[in-house]
């Protein structure tokens, strides 16, 4: 078991480091949106032509790389939403079993289709390089790479939370299910 | 196979209730459904289908009303963790001066403004409770009124612009109605959200007549500004907050930004606030940018959970199977408004909002729309609707809320309690707008906000109300010191 725990505790360190690069960037997406918009006014004003698409696409493509990257980061912190109308009054062992049994029947299938299906989108726009159609526009095939990439870091954390559940359920109280985010706080 | 939609829509309330996580528990209720399909050979019910949901996650990347969550999110959390909420409920208080009921009505205004600000529900209940439940029980007010007063306007949060909640709607009514925007929303919203907070401020007005010892004024001494000090407080502390809200939603009603601009221009602003308050530091900020971007995250992880569950469902029936439902409704329009509202309604006592935009809305809106049903009047509606649900006794979540950060010394029972007259006023204001919807037109915002005469009658009204409330607190101190005589 040692040998597993190791492993998700490398997990653990690699997603948490991608969750800090997510906020960064949220915030350097606030900012450059923030900047397109002063941009448009101005030039609005004077008839100057300063927007550029290259900045608008970025802004979009900043927000789907924080969201997706950030979602692993959001389950290692036991973060996405639950409704917690029972769960809250479970005990801890009953918690971890339902994080595992749903790790077998929902995530796991869900996320193993999601990266195999994006995977295939990812590859197909590699094949043709494409690029936004708008001028000054981005290429898509990076951010269409970071697809499949995310879930996969997602399902990569997920078996981190698996392996910290089972050692939870084996015995090891180190490894109970912390504190979850209930929708309700959340919201 | 007619009976798959309905079982899919059990399986999912079912499934939920567990507590696994809701964007993964979505996911997995498609991957099953879809093998259900394919066991028992239901045409259509195939694989290849859910391959769509890799342009539906570019899709959701793409998406121009998403990408303002993260903007009004982060203006929320830069302003919320900088303490600015006590700041401006002490100022608005002491501005009522030694008027009867005047922390509750700064806690109602507070309230609505804070709600402006987070839109986030919890996040304002808690914060309002944490401040002003210590404020209120040290100066006398009913244990009942505090709670209920805290209830209502923490949750009213959702209903005023720039709520996430509107943000969220508007994305979900677009699968019915794509020319719907997150302005037409804020517009629509804006007017019933001031409704339902003079409401509340009637309310406490009539208890000041009514019952003046539950709602006592100020004593001289916690007055701590007064004259030329309390007017530069105010612009210090209550103003710059307001204003910044004014001029986020200002420039996108007059169509200068839109959402997705005003909200980042909204960031900027909040961190020049702070920077100018001198509250502004690393720690804030870096749990701000966490807070936003965790939001982010779980929202958008959501949507993409409910976007392959509604797939699944339109593949197994379960579009036709609501459509029919709804057709065979008697009463046509005022039937399902009816119904759908009361589906929310309930729903909303154990899902949350995100669930109920994300999935249910979008069964709606396409139903609403052969209706004929005006797009901005029903997300209202269902907004309004929502609110009065999550503080609706028992199950109300911001009931259990109040109750994690409530004293000792408030019982269950006085939050239960109190929140009765509330929902009581809560259903009135929900009637109101039902019976009218040109309420949420932008026929009766652009009248109230863009003609001389419209700002006349706010003015007007405001300064009504101002005088009522000094009126109906001169009558509470009559009634009191009478009251005083007999027992002496």
């Amino acid at each position: 078991m040692s040998f597993f725990l190791r492993i998700s505790k490398g997990i653990d360190w690699f997603n948490e480091w991608v969750g800090v690069a997510m906020y960064w960037l949220c915030l350097a997406m606030s900012l450059i949106a923030a900047y397109n918009a002063m941009v448009r006014w101005i030039g609005g004003i004077f008839k100057w032509q300063l927007a550029s698409n290259t900045f608008i696409e970025l802004q979009w493509y900043i927000f789907g790389i924080v969201f997706l990257l950030g979602a692993s980061y959001v389950l290692k912190r036991n973060g996405h939403v639950r409704i917690d109308l029972l769960f809250g009054r479970y005990s801890p062992r009953t918690q971890s079993w339902v994080d595992v049994i749903g790790f077998f029947v929902a995530f796991l299938p869900f996320y193993g289709f999601m990266t195999y299906t994006t995977f295939h989108f990812a590859q197909k726009s590699w094949q043709t390089l494409e690029i936004s159609p708008d001028p000054g526009g981005l290429p898509y095939y990076p951010i269409k790479t970071i697809i499949p990439i995310a879930f996969a870091l997602l399902l990569i954390q997920g078996i981190s939370e698996l392996i910290k559940r089972i050692a939870h359920l084996l015995g090891n109280e180190d490894y109970a299910p912390g504190h979850f985010q209930s929708s309700r706080e959340e919201l | 196979m007619e009976w798959m939609g309905p079982a899919m829509f059990a399986s999912l309330i079912i499934l939920l209730l567990i507590g696994y996580p809701v964007a993964f528990t979505l996911g997995g209720i498609s991957m099953l459904w879809i093998a259900i399909g394919q066991l028992i050979g239901a045409p259509g019910v195939e694989w290849i289908a859910l391959e769509s949901m890799q342009f539906r996650v570019f899709g959701i990347i793409q998406n121009q009303n998403l990408l303002a969550i993260p903007f009004f999110t982060l203006m929320g959390t830069i302003l919320d963790k900088s303490g600015l909420a006590e700041d401006m409920l002490e100022t608005i208080g002491m501005l009522f001066g030694r008027t009867r009921g005047g922390i509750a009505y700064a806690v109602i205004l507070v309230g609505a403004i804070l709600g402006a600000i987070t839109g986030v529900v919890a996040a304002s209940v808690v914060s309002m409770a944490l401040i002003s439940i210590p404020i209120m029980l040290k100066y006398g007010y009913n244990k009942r009124l505090i709670t209920g007063t805290i209830a209502a306007s923490a949750t009213l949060t959702q209903v005023i612009p720039p709520s996430l909640v509107l943000i969220v709607l508007a994305d979900a009514l677009r699968i019915g109605y794509p020319e719907v925007s997150v302005g037409d929303m804020y517009k629509g919203a804006f007017i019933p959200g001031f409704m339902l907070t003079g409401l509340y401020m009637l309310y406490v007005l009539a208890l000041t007549i009514w019952r003046p010892a539950d709602v006592p004024a100020l004593p001289p001494e916690a007055i701590k500004y007064k004259g030329m000090a309390l007017f530069n407080k105010t612009m210090v502390s209550a103003v710059p907050p307001i204003a910044l809200i004014f001029v986020v939603l200002g420039t996108t009603f007059m169509g200068i930004a839109t959402p997705t601009e005003g909200g980042a221009m909204g960031v900027v602003g909040a961190i020049i606030l702070t920077m100018w308050k001198k509250t502004f530091n690393m720690k804030m900020l870096i749990g701000a940018v966490e807070g936003a971007t965790r939001i982010t995250a779980l929202v958008c992880f959501i949507l993409l959970g409910s976007n392959a569950f509604n797939l699944v469902f339109e593949l197994v029936g379960g579009a036709e199977w609501l459509e029919g439902f709804f057709e065979n409704l008697p009463g046509g329009v005022v039937g399902f408004m009816i119904v759908a509202n009361l589906a929310c309604f309930f729903l909303a006592f154990f899902l949350e909002f995100f669930e109920i935009s994300f999935i249910v809305i979008p069964l709606l809106a396409p139903v609403a729309y052969s209706l004929g049903i005006d797009a901005v009047w029903f997300g209202v509606m269902i907004s309004v609707n929502m609110q009065t649900s999550f503080m609706h006794p028992p199950f109300g979540f911001a009931l259990f809320f109040l109750r994690g950060c409530a004293p000792p010394e408030i019982s269950s029972n006085d939050i239960y309690v109190g929140a009765i007259p509330y929902v009581f006023l809560q259903i009135i204001g929900t009637a109101i707008v039902a019976s009218f919807p040109i309420l949420t037109s932008t026929v009766v915002f652009d009248w109230a906000f863009g003609t001389a005469l419209g700002w006349l009658t706010s003015i007007g009204i405001a300064f009504g109300f101002i005088a009522a409330v000094v009126f109906a607190s001169r009558i509470g101190d009559m009634r009191m010191a009478r009251a005083g005589k007999n027992i002496g």
